[in-house]
């Protein structure tokens, strides 16, 4: 047993009981060893003879066990008793011998008391028994009259059988639980296992519960469930099993279906004791069956169960009923028949005193009211549904928030949206008749005996009065709130959430359900809606009054009951115990309607945060509660960023950076185009709080301020400021919608504007969202604390080399300065001294940062160069030749390629050498313009040889490209116009690059601007956001996997379509308008999910079938891991895989050694998704027992098929 | 299904457990995070008192009677109401109309005659266990009601005829 103080159970058991304190462990935990040798040695004494004969070798081992037991203690008799007076502990190996020993004497009341009092309790602390007792035990059986040592050795007959029991027995027999040294020792020596004795055990078993005396009833009973224990892998003894069970069903079930309403009845001793008996066999159906629908045998079975007397009878045979539902909901429907009639049995279940009963006939209802098959039955359907309905107003909660759960339409884990919308819909909507049955005046009286709170209270009154469901469920669940009991209060809550869902689901639908009306008054109008769905009970509703019984007057609307339910739930917030209030903050989360102010609940979550007893694990729980309400509305993406900010001020120290990461990342790609600034601003808003200043816990509740106050959530902060600082860098683009490739800037104009200042205006005047970002990196990457300056430094390099001018530059002098250092004194005052060196150069970034620098110094010198070139064939007036233009080309490759190591750029977009680059490779493509294909040949030879791997996939998808959609898509027209403006038209090229530049008006700028605007960066937004919301946190590593690799093979994909097509595709990528690109626009926009480590599980990618994985990349990781220093973890997690799926099963068990390691049975097929280090990342088909779906595991332990 | 039952002493003993559907592997945590539960919540708490934590998708319902403390864990249809009708049941509380923890505490008072203390319930060790087997069937809840888990125990049929 797992004990902490070194004292074992049976030190406990048998200590004294008035000594308050257990012995010592060094007297007792060691119990004396069983000599080995005086076991084998010791003369075989047979001292039993048992009547049947049994097999010698069982014989054998129990002799020298006895014999064993007497060579170690000489006074055989009393062993125990002595053992009891001295109060020591008794060895396991000294029960086993004594029940051997007292087995043979059976038949003395002595021997008798003594196994019930002392041996079998004590033994029962080792919670099964090793196979060598069981020939004592089977002796027992035969023998002994006593019944209470029948009922221990059936106790531990059951134990013996089951291989799986409770206390870890290995399966196969050999040694049964590791707790049991002593019984080791005995199995070496005597080496019985169960092999030998399970399949005795099972004939003794078996010929028992076919034994039909009346007397032996209940020896039956229990021989049955001992038999039920054992293995359900064992088909010999199930197949006996089925036989026992029908030959019984046969007898008793027969004459049963005769009778009818037995309540209370009470029958002969034969009837009684065959119904106990067929109960059982009901059970053992139950238990034991793979449920076979197709088994007419089990459906009528179990629907005679329902008729059945015994509670528990029923309960099992309806929750076999249920069971069958789920698969053949028509048969069960057919078969129950008029049994769920007003009158008929079903009704009668719901006054059965037994709550599982009732719980299982909501199941049931359930099933049947929602099948599919019975759509043409509405008359079935809604009979089942007004059992259902009538469960609502079940005395135990168990039984009415389990039927208010399934009107809600949660049956199963399985979440679907339709089904939950409906549910809300039926809640809001329908109305409970009762029917007029006798029945029910049973029910009022049996009510009035609980002590139960009751949520209806015109139950009692004469006249029962159609109730709408919302208003029966909502007093009901407000009563169940103002219970002290906390597994009240914490189901209520769970009710109230799963009730959040379902509105959620209904909103998302679209449905719209007016809550302001008037439920009385819309029940009145709805009279002809209820007619269609109940055509059985059309009438019911003119009895209808307004109900004036529920005390709140006529004006109930779902609104106003709603408000009522909240502010009940509101309160319960004050519950001592934090699961509770946990529940409750979630009910309230899913409760919250977007269009509703949510400060209340900000308040609310914010001084409960305040509580330092929140454990870790229920507050990520929280912020998961809250991404899966942002992804069933996606229109609350800032309200929930502002609750999930409270969560990152008050607690930095107890919630995972990670799980707030994909919050927010959520959030803001959801937020849609109006909320991106909003929402990124609530996610910097932590970088502007002022770091938590030690001592100063005043002002806890405001939500402002950083609450750390201890070393570790200061250290906690520091990482979620580290995170935030890397997420506004991955991010702020994107939340800003300035990219280099995309920008609403004109291109080039910040060539015009060198100067800073101005530069700074004029950017932020055109994008506040980024200029707001950059301020803020910029002072991180001064005043944090070093990881936070670095990741500062990288979230920089990042935007600049994602960014269009002026940002870049803006960035660039930023990051220089930062470099060289000198500044740092001018900016000592904001600096916050933390104490650390600040290192040699500066800001001690100057390393750091200066292959960053490089990065942009050669885009810029480059871009000069290229420049400085057009110049020079301007007023030279000469063509570009081919030589230059590759030139040209590879450098534009070799700074994309540098570019790549430090961020993501889709590359077939992406111009290191700025905007003008274009028109030159327009000029350079022109001449193969009839040729694309041999063009392109040419064209990757002269690549590098990794590149030149993708040529094949690539021409293939080329040529299936350039055949249809891509001569349309060229706007000749344009290119013309440039190849001529540069070559024939004699005007220089500069002074076009010029006006280019300062947006005057040549054709081109036109032509873009207006394009811009046509430009469906919107709906790339929207598609990106679409594939994110679609991800569920499961399936997180699979969108880094898939968001790292394919998009990037897409992009090299396009990279060289562009490249070496660039003259035709200048317009295309310029200006495309989306027509022109035809059908790899999409996919190229979705390359832009790259952006982040979390989005886009993009189908459109995974249909691509070339899964590489591109080199570029390859470089770019081992390139970006040595620079992305300590805080940056995230881009470790952008690994490379293959992007079409794979599949496995699980070879082994593996037990998870951590929280993102999944547990795995034998024989489980997986979905591979990633490989990292001897490591599959895998994703189950149905979730675990833990309920966990994906997670990894190591490679070894999977086959991959 | 309920995973567990688990009784312990004031000191963290684990007195009875039963693990059903429940790896050998992970009931180590169970233990430990069942008993460190008790150790942190139920300090002071009155007898019969039912607290409700829960793991994921697991509901756990503990209350401490006497000298010793209960714990039940369950998931799906064994939702926290299940569990608290086992606890209740153990406690003896009125005949068992709703709740599963109900039946484990029910059937401890009545084994024990009152809330037992440790030594009493050493004492009765066979009996309760006896209990729990004809409670809890392979992870079911079976019997609830008290005095057909009497009649069960003694080995006589369950109802009365």
């Amino acid at each position: 047993m797992a004990d902490s103080s070194g004292t074992t159970l049976m030190d406990l058991i048998t200590s004294d009981g008035s000594s308050s304190k257990p012995p010592s462990a060094s007297s007792t935990t060691a119990p004396p060893p069983i000599d080995s040798a005086a076991m084998t040695a010791g003369p075989p004494v047979p001292m039993v003879v048992d009547k049947k004969s049994k097999k010698g070798t069982l014989m054998q081992i129990q002799s020298d066990t006895i014999s064993a037991a007497k060579a170690a203690f000489n006074p055989v008799r009393a062993n125990i008793m002595t053992q009891k007076q001295k109060k020591k502990p008794v060895s396991y190996a000294q029960l086993a011998r004594s029940i051997h020993e007292l087995a043979a004497t059976s038949d003395q009341k002595s021997s008798q008391r003594q196994l019930v009092h002392h041996v079998f309790p004590k033994l029962a602390v080792y919670n099964s028994v090793d196979p060598s007792l069981a020939p004592s035990l089977l002796m027992l059986d035969q023998q002994c009259e006593d019944r209470t040592v029948l009922r221990y050795v059936y106790y531990y007959l059951a134990r013996i059988l089951s291989d799986s029991g409770s206390q870890g027995v290995s399966p196969g027999g050999g040694i049964p639980t590791p707790n049991w040294d002593a019984l080791a020792d005995i199995d070496a020596g005597g080496g019985v296992t169960r092999a030998d004795v399970v399949p005795r055990v099972v004939e003794r078993l078996t010929s028992e519960s076919l034994n039909e005396d009346v007397e032996f009833h209940p020896r039956r009973l229990q021989a049955l469930k001992a038999l039920t224990y054992a293995p359900s892998s064992n088909s010999e003894i199930l197949s006996k099993l089925y036989e026992i069970v029908f030959s019984i069903l046969d007898k008793v079930g027969e004459p049963q279906k005769r009778k009818k309403g037995i309540f209370g009845n009470k029958g002969g001793d034969k009837e009684a004791g065959i119904k106990s008996l067929f109960q059982l066999a009901t059970l053992t159906c139950f238990e034991k069956t793979p449920l076979d629908p197709g088994n007419p045998a089990f459906l009528h079975r179990a629907v005679q169960g329902v008729l059945f007397s015994d509670p528990v009878a029923v309960r099992h045979s309806l929750e076999i009923l249920s069971e069958l539902a789920t698969k053949d909901p028509y048969a069960v429907a057919m078969a129950l028949g008029k049994h769920a009639q007003p009158g008929g049995a079903l009704q009668d279940v719901l006054h059965l005193n037994d709550v599982l009963a009732r719980v299982a006939l909501a199941k049931l209802c359930h099933t049947v009211s929602r099948a599919r098959a019975l759509d043409e039955r509405p008359d079935v359907k809604s009979q089942f549904n007004s059992v259902l309905y009538q469960l609502l107003l079940d005395p135990s909660e168990r039984v009415c928030f389990e039927a208010i759960l399934c009107v809600l339409g949660k049956f199963d884990n399985s979440e679907r949206t339709e089904e939950r919308a409906a549910g809300w819909y039926r809640l809001s909507r329908e109305i409970l008749k009762l029917p007029d049955s006798p029945s029910v005046k049973d029910l009022t009286s049996e009510e009035k005996d609980t002590v139960q709170p009751k949520g209806k209270k015109d139950k009692s009154s004469k006249i029962r009065r159609p109730q709408p469901l919302i208003k029966l469920v909502m007093r009901r669940l407000e009563s169940s709130f103002r219970s002290f009991s906390r597994p009240v209060l914490h189901a209520a809550a769970r009710v109230v959430q799963e009730m959040g869902k379902s509105r959620a689901a209904s909103f998302a639908l679209g449905q719209y359900i007016d809550e302001g009306l008037e439920i009385n008054a819309f029940s009145e109008n709805n009279d002809s809606y209820d007619a269609d769905v109940n055509p059985t009970a059309p009438s019911e509703g003119i009895r209808r009054v307004p109900s004036m019984s529920s005390g709140m007057g006529p004006k109930d609307t779902i609104a106003s009951l709603l408000a009522s339910l909240m502010e009940v739930v509101r309160t319960t917030v004050a519950c001592e115990c934090v699961y509770v209030r946990a529940m409750v903050i979630k009910a309230l989360i899913w409760m919250q309607s977007p269009h509703e102010s949510f400060d209340e609940l900000e308040s609310i979550i914010a001084s409960e945060l305040s509580d330092p007893s929140w454990p870790a694990t229920l507050l990520n729980d929280i912020l998961l509660t809250l991404h899966a309400r942002f992804k069933a509305t996606p229109d609350m993406a800032v309200t929930l960023l502002e609750i999930a900010r409270i969560f990152a001020t008050k607690v930095p120290g107890k919630i995972d950076a990670d799980v707030l990461q994909l919050l927010w990342k959520t959030c803001l790609v959801g937020a849609g185009p109006d909320g991106k600034h909003t929402a990124l601003e609530a996610v910097t808003i932590v970088l502007d709080l002022p770091p938590p200043q030690p001592g100063s816990i005043l002002g806890l509740t405001s939500i402002d301020k950083v609450s750390a106050s201890d070393p570790k959530s200061a250290l906690a902060l520091q990482r979620l400021v580290q995170a935030a600082v890397w997420f506004l860098g991955e991010n702020a683009n994107y939340a800003a919608s300035e990219y280099a490739w995309e920008s609403a800037t004109p291109p080039g104009t910040a060539l015009m504007m060198l100067d800073a200042d101005k530069m700074v205006a004029a950017a932020s005047s055109r994008n506040p969202t980024l200029a707001g970002a950059l301020t803020r990196l910029q002072r991180c990457a001064f005043s944090g604390s070093w990881e936070i300056r670095i990741i500062a430094a990288q979230a920089l390099t990042t935007m600049a080399i994602r960014s269009g001018e002026p940002y870049r530059l803006q960035i660039y002098e930023f990051l220089h300065t930062l470099a060289q250092g000198g500044v740092q004194s001018q900016f000592s005052d904001m600096h916050t001294s933390n104490g650390e060196d600040q290192g040699a150069s500066g800001t001690g970034l100057g390393s750091l940062i200066s292959p960053m620098l490089k990065v942009l110094d050669e885009m810029y010198s480059a871009q000069d160069e290229l420049i400085k070139e057009m110049r020079n064939h301007d007023n030279a007036k000469k063509e570009w030749t081919d030589e230059e233009l590759k030139k040209l080309y590879e450098t534009h490759e070799r700074l994309l390629n540098l570019v790549s190591l430090f961020c993501y750029v889709p590359r077939a977009k992406y111009l290191p050498l700025g905007p003008t680059r274009y028109l030159l490779f327009s000029t350079y493509a022109l001449p193969f313009n009839v040729t694309k294909s041999i063009s392109s040949i040419i064209l990757f030879t002269i690549r590098d040889d990794n590149v030149y791997a993708l040529l094949v996939p690539d021409l293939i998808y080329e040529t299936t490209k350039t055949k249809s959609p891509e001569p349309d898509a060229l706007d000749d027209d344009l290119v013309n116009f440039w190849a001529s403006s540069l070559g024939d038209d004699g005007a220089p090229a500069m002074n076009r690059v010029n006006e280019f530049l300062a947006g005057a008006g040549t054709d081109a700028p036109d032509v873009e601007e207006e394009n811009i605007i046509s430009r469906p960066s919107m709906s790339y937004d929207d598609m990106w956001a679409k594939t994110l919301l679609e991800t569920t946190e499961m399936e997180e590593y699979d969108a880094r996997s898939s968001g790292s690799s394919s998009p990037d093979s897409i992009g090299s994909v396009e990279t060289s379509i562009s490249s070496h097509f660039g003259g035709m595709n200048y317009p295309s990528l310029f200006s495309s308008k989306p027509s022109t690109y035809g059908s790899s626009q999409p996919k190229e926009k979705q390359g832009g999910s790259r952006y982040s480590p979390y989005e886009g599980l993009g189908s459109p990618i995974r249909e691509e079938p070339p899964p590489y994985s591109s080199p570029e990349h390859q470089r770019y990781e081992s390139f970006e891991n040595p620079l992305a220093g300590p805080g940056s973890n995230s881009y470790d997690e952008r690994r490379p895989s293959s992007g079409a799926p794979q599949f496995g099963t699980a070879l082994y068990d593996f037990t998870a050694g951590g929280d993102d390691e999944l547990n795995l049975t034998a024989g489980e097929e997986l979905e591979i998704e990633d490989e990292v280090d001897g490591w599959f990342y895998v994703k189950k088909k149905r979730p675990g027992r833990d309920g966990k779906m994906a997670g990894l595991v190591p490679v070894l332990y999977v086959s991959q098929s | 299904m309920l995973l567990a039952v688990l009784i312990a002493n004031s000191e963290g003993n684990i007195l009875v457990e039963r693990f059903n559907g429940v790896p050998a592997e992970e009931r180590l945590h169970w233990r430990s995070f069942l008993v460190k539960l008790g150790a942190d919540n139920l300090r002071g708490v009155k007898n019969e008192e039912l607290l409700v934590a829960n793991h994921k998708s697991v509901y756990i319902v503990y209350t401490v009677l006497g000298d010793v403390s209960i714990f039940v864990v369950g998931k799906d249809e064994y939702d926290e109401l299940a569990c608290k009708c086992l606890i209740q049941l153990l406690l003896l509380y009125r005949p068992c109309n709703n709740n599963t923890m109900t039946v484990l505490l029910n059937a401890l008072k009545d084994v024990c005659g009152k809330p037992p203390t440790e030594r009493l319930f050493l004492d009765k060790y066979g009996k309760i266990c006896l209990c729990l087997d004809e409670i809890v069937w392979k992870g079911l809840l079976e019997n609830t009601d008290k005095d057909r888990i009497k009649r069960l125990i003694r080995l006589k049929p369950p109802t009365e005829f």
